[in-house]
């Protein structure tokens, strides 16, 4: 395995990004889901974290994506069909645009209800928005939708990889886990 | 007989006189102002509009704001006779605003300020002194039920009908007991609490 990506496998920094984002995601849900119970102290600890977490998603999706553009994106087999070709790319342009749109909406909200968001009480990011309850509201049923989104995407992220894994028997899936080399 | 009476007359009226002795030590503080109103001391009470008291601290990182909309200020101001200067300040602690109803909650909270046991706060001088910032208000805060002394940094400019005073200073929360439980931590809700004001005044007869 490489640290840069080649035509036929993701390397190592690509494979870590990934797999960080997914559990981050995963862990994000986790904490939002018992922030609703919450109050007070527990609370503001709780969403402190979540937003901690968040920003470092935004920060790990630039790069990601910076580190994309700087490499070689790993091609589809050759026998991958055009409408299968279509449907993995809007999958992945949507779930870029989710890791980036998740965040920045929290972000808004944070912002509107003067709950600035700050990484691991080390530091403050600027407010985007001053407070504003319209903007809240919206940002927060967006936040909540979005995630919606994000969770069908992935469905059908990993529903495309298990059919290349199992049904076409090809390396797609293989070649982006973590310990997954490719023959 | 009549010097009997005459000895009794004059027991009490020593004992009168020694109680009406006694009284005005008792009194000193009170009659204090008014004695260094006598010495020039011009007095002043808070406008109707203009004041501002605001507070800060931080919160998960971030600075977090709010205000106090209700509170009376009283002055006794003279330049020339900054020992004899005097302030008050009263704060009605469930009178603030952070901007959001959760943190307003939270803050009016038994752990946190507690307005509903106790709904004032104060700050008392009863003299001023020059300190290295400037003119200083030198007295007790209480608040919370915690009475700690307090030097309060003044920035004072009178005009011939009224005064503003302005400045901030920084009180630590825990000192006064702001923050049980949970809020005892300084990692998510810092100690410090940072206070900014601008008080209006106009100028009393008193």
């Amino acid at each position: 395995m490489t640290f840069r990506n080649t035509t036929g496998s993701w390397g190592a920094l690509s494979k870590a990004l990934h797999w960080l984002i997914v559990l981050l995601i995963i862990n994000q849900w986790i904490i939002a889901e018992r922030a609703e119970a919450l109050t007070g102290f527990a609370k503001l600890k709780a969403l402190g974290y979540h937003k901690s977490f968040g920003m470092t998603i935004l920060m790990l999706a630039i790069i990601r994506l910076v580190w994309r553009w700087m490499n070689p994106v790993p091609d589809l087999r050759a026998e991958t069909k055009p409408w299968e070709r279509l449907l993995a790319k809007i999958s992945h342009v949507l779930l870029y645009g989710l890791i980036f749109a998740m965040p920045i909406t929290g972000w808004l909200m944070s912002s509107a209800k003067t709950y600035s968001v700050s990484w691991f009480n080390l530091f403050a990011f600027p407010n985007l928005v001053g407070k504003n309850d319209g903007v809240y509201h919206l940002t927060h049923d967006l936040h909540e939708l979005l995630f919606a989104a994000l969770v069908i995407v992935a469905a059908l992220h990993i529903a495309g990889a298990l059919k290349h894994h199992f049904i076409d028997k090809n390396d797609v899936l293989k070649r982006m886990l973590p310990f997954g080399g490719v023959k | 007989m009549t010097n009997y009476l005459a000895a009794l007359t004059a027991v009490a009226a020593l004992g009168a006189a020694a109680c009406s002795a006694a009284e005005p030590p008792a009194q000193a503080p009170p009659v204090a102002a008014p004695a260094a109103n006598a010495a020039g001391v011009s007095h002043y009470v808070q406008a109707a509009a203009g004041s501002q008291l605001n507070f800060s601290f931080m919160q998960a990182g971030a600075e977090n704001q709010g205000e106090f909309k209700q509170f009376v200020t009283e002055l006794g101001y003279e330049k020339e006779n900054l020992a004899a200067s005097s302030l008050q300040v009263t704060v009605q602690t469930g009178s603030f605003d952070t901007q959001d109803k959760d943190r307003n909650d939270t803050l009016a909270g038994a752990d946190l300020l507690d307005p509903k046991k106790f709904p004032t706060a104060r700050f008392t001088a009863n003299s001023f002194a020059k300190g290295a910032k400037g003119i200083e208000a030198v007295g007790k805060l209480t608040l919370h039920g915690v009475t700690r002394d307090l030097k309060l940094p003044l920035d004072i400019k009178t005009t011939a009908t009224g005064a503003v005073i302005s400045g901030e200073t920084v009180i630590k929360r825990l000192d006064y007991g702001v923050g049980q439980g949970d809020w005892k931590t300084t990692e998510w809700v810092g100690d410090e609490v940072k206070l900014q004001y601008k008080v209006a005044l106009t100028r009393a007869a008193k």
